[in-house]
């Protein structure tokens, strides 16, 4: 027992007091904090102004375009995959001018000023736009999708209001007809009901679930590159002379696995003492959302019980292959198969999020190597039933014992197996061992 | 050869040496009373040692009839030796003959598939190995730690408090004059450092036993020095050592006992005096100017070792060593003739050679 404390004292301080360690703590959250931000933040990121010419043979549908481009701005309407906003938009604003008869001549004009740069975009109507609903947008950047979208988006609203006053609606009967409809999401579990928002509730099982990815793959190849740089250094022999290999294991899963809860302890703790900092720098950057994203007591419960099962799991297994090997990259081909599930969870993470019961979702959660974390995710989303969330447990530890069976096996005859790396046969030689 | 405190109970006191001789003829011992599992021979033991306890610890390891084999090969076979307290015991053997596979065994890092392991009189258990200091041939230390971490860690695990540990690696360090790498890491240091620090490492702990496999390899010649001295006081203050290595030289001048092993078993053992007087003087050297046509007379010269001015000779059984030395006058003038017992490592090669001979078991 007293060896047992002192390997976990040794693998915990040798890693905690080190730089990388400090980085890890204060990267990661910004990692991840950028994953989930940067790309709704650089879908959303074009020049605030475009200079846009609408050509038009009718001046009066020219002007309406103009006005749905200039209202585009500031309305609430989605149209995208940003979230809505008032205020600092990420939309582009738009200066536009009205330009009558399109003509061959003008259309040189217009496309060289684009070249220049003088110009952002033409919206180019053709005297038949109405009948056919087909315009053109001339722009140096077709791929400016916002742009495009809103350009399309204000002709239609121009064509449809056109077509309504023609059918003798008044101005302001069209203008309530198009008025925007507001969709409030509100969450139902057995605590009740609870106003949240649909970002907010999406975006904090991402985070958890890459938190949980994260620390269960980088400390569990951390376990597996500990075994190897202790088989390679031949510190082995001396430690086994004084410890066993279950002793030298066990010791080494838990104490990485205990810098691994620190990192975890210390980011949630710095996180609710930023608290409203980290809302308004939230709200600040997301928009209104997050405010309303709250974690419910049983995920704050369960997490620890899910990262601990998903640890062990994974560091027995690279606590394996790290037996096995000679070298970190005799270890890389062996770690593909293990790292897999664990890849899977991530791809398949979006749509368990958005449909967490369908049958994928449940075996997921039951599966051994990926119940963990599909089944925290499930948590974290809308709570499954008790029993569900039980048998996931408990298929966890039962495998988890199988496995700390088999690995250690592999571990015992493997740390001192130097050389020629083995083969599935020769593995399952060391299974009956003594 | 025994430490203080120890009293050897003489087996024939107050028997005539005439008779004693005549007795140790007719049995033929082998060495400390060991059954002898290649020739089923059982003797009786004679010898039995008092510690200062006043309990009987007749060996402070025994290996009893012990085997190990990975699948098909047999790596040790049935080997039994019994390793006395106080002695300096080596364990010979050329490459890939068990001696690692036997040490393995003797620490618990392997079991055997049979036989019986006895650490100070007592069946191998796990706390046993607290008395145990262990120096393996593939040397190891944390790279990134720092020396004194590394020696308190491996101390620690031994049962030493922290305190202590350090106070006592200090010590070391001092005394191998590496005070000043203490703070070091063990990537900085040397090759020849690195393996003084693990030398320490297996003695920090004050072990009764030490098992060191191939201490000097890779030490200069200052350094060999240092580790002999050590090893000498660490005999003097009554502690075994066990010493793995094929360097015979060492093995001739600090061991007090050997064992050669030899694919996995015995084929020589007892003490290291006895084995080589066995042999009787039936070695010359010679130190001389000129020509020696007696090298090629079968009758005198079994085999010979020549270097132009100095000549190692085996005498031809039944050979005359006057009448070489007569030959060898007529046509060189002679500087030198002294008669030896055989070297260690003839020995070593000559029995090594003879075991070959031997089908291969399994």
């Amino acid at each position: 027992m007293r060896n047992l404390f002192l390997i976990i004292g040794r693998e915990y301080l040798i890693r905690v007091r080190t730089r990388a360690f400090l980085l890890f703590t204060v990267l990661m959250p910004l990692f991840v904090g950028g994953v989930v931000i940067l790309p709704s933040k650089l879908m959303s990121r074009p020049p605030s102004t475009r200079r846009v010419v609408v050509v038009s043979s009718d001046p009066v549908l020219g002007n309406a375009v103009r006005a749905e481009l200039f209202a585009s701005h500031f309305s609430g309407e989605e149209i995208g995959p940003e979230p809505r906003e008032s205020g600092n938009s990420p939309r582009p604003e738009f200066e536009v001018n009205v330009q009558g008869t399109p003509g061959e001549a003008l259309r040189q004009q217009l496309t060289a000023e684009l070249r220049h740069g003088h110009l952002d975009g033409v919206v180019w109507m053709d005297s038949d736009a109405v009948t056919n609903r087909k315009v053109t947008y001339y722009s140096r950047n077709v791929s400016d999708v916002i742009a495009i979208s809103l350009v399309g988006r204000a002709v239609r609203m121009a064509l449809g209001q056109r077509q309504l006053t023609d059918h003798g609606l008044t101005p302001a009967q069209v203008k309530t007809l198009f008025s925007p409809v507001s969709v409030d999401a509100v969450r139902v579990d057995k605590q009740g009901a609870s106003p949240t928002n649909g970002l907010g509730a999406l975006l904090l099982p991402f985070v958890l679930l890459f938190a949980i990815y994260m620390t269960v793959l980088i400390y569990g190849i951390y376990v597996m590159r500990s075994v190897i740089e202790e088989k390679s250094s031949r510190v082995m022999e001396v430690l086994l002379g004084s410890v066993s290999p279950m002793q030298l294991m066990a010791g080494k899963i838990i104490g990485v696995g205990a810098v691994g809860l620190t990192q975890i302890v210390i980011w949630s703790a710095s996180g609710a003492l930023l608290g409203s900092g980290g809302y308004a720098m939230a709200h600040r950057l997301l928009g209104s959302t997050i405010q309303d994203a709250h974690i419910a007591p049983a995920v704050l419960i369960l997490f620890p019980v899910f990262f601990v099962l998903g640890y062990a799991t994974y560091a027995t297994l690279y606590a394996a292959i790290g037996a096995m090997v000679n070298s970190d990259e005799e270890a890389a081909q062996f770690q593909f198969p293990v790292t897999l599930p664990l890849l899977l969870c991530m791809l398949l993470a979006t749509s368990i999020i958005g449909d967490p019961n369908t049958p994928l979702s449940f075996w997921l959660s039951m599966f051994p190597l990926t119940s963990p974390i599909i089944m925290f995710v499930r948590v974290s989303v809308s709570m499954p039933p008790t029993w569900q969330i039980v048998l996931s447990i408990a298929i966890s530890l039962a495998s988890l014992y199988g496995l700390v069976w088999v690995s250690s096996r592999i571990y015992r005859v493997g740390i001192l197996m130097y050389g020629k790396r083995p083969n599935l046969s020769e593995i399952l030689k060391w299974l009956r061992y003594v | 050869m025994k430490p203080p405190g120890i009293t050897v109970r003489e087996p024939y006191a107050g028997i005539p040496s005439a008779t004693k001789d005549a007795i140790e003829k007719l049995t033929q011992l082998p060495h400390n009373g060991l059954p002898d599992t290649h020739t089923g021979f059982q003797p009786v033991r004679l010898l039995c040692c008092r510690t200062h306890h006043g309990t009987i610890m007749d060996f402070m390891l025994e290996l009893d009839c012990v085997t190990k084999a990975y699948d098909e090969f047999v790596a040790v076979d049935k080997l039994s030796l019994r390793i006395p307290e106080g002695e300096i015991y080596g364990l010979l053997g050329p490459n890939g003959a068990g001696k690692t596979s036997s040490i393995r065994m003797m620490i618990g890092i392997m079991v055997p598939d049979s036989g019986s392991v006895r650490l100070f009189g007592q069946p191998l258990t796990r706390p046993l190995l607290e008395r145990v200091g262990y120096l393996p041939e593939e040397r190891g230390l944390y790279k990134r730690m720092k020396i004194l971490e590394n020696l308190v860690f491996l101390a620690r695990l031994k049962g030493i408090g922290s305190h202590e540990a350090t106070r006592r690696a200090h010590q070391w360090l001092e005394r191998l004059e590496l005070g000043q790498w203490a703070q070091a890491k063990v990537e900085e240091l040397s090759k020849g450092m690195q393996q003084k620090v693990q030398f320490i490492a297996a003695v920090l702990h004050e072990p009764d036993f030490m098992i060191l496999d191939e201490p000097f390899s890779g030490l200069d010649p200052g350094s060999s020095l240092q580790l002999k001295n050590v090893l000498l006081e660490l005999k003097k203050q009554g502690k075994t050592i066990l010493f793995s290595t094929h360097r015979m030289d060492t093995v001739e001048r600090l061991c007090d006992s050997i064992c050669l092993v030899n694919q996995g078993r015995s084929v020589l053992r007892g003490v290291l005096r006895e084995i080589k007087s066995s042999y009787g003087l039936s070695r010359v050297q010679l130190e001389y100017e000129g020509e020696l046509p007696l090298l090629s007379d079968p009758s005198l010269v079994a085999g010979y070792n020549d270097f132009g001015n100095y000549v190692e000779i085996r005498l031809a059984p039944e050979a005359d060593p006057q009448r070489l030395l007569a030959c060898a006058m007529q046509r060189a003038k002679i500087r030198r003739f002294e008669m030896v017992e055989p070297s260690l490592e003839e020995i070593f090669l000559e029995t090594v050679e003879s075991t070959k001979a031997v089908p291969s078991h399994a």
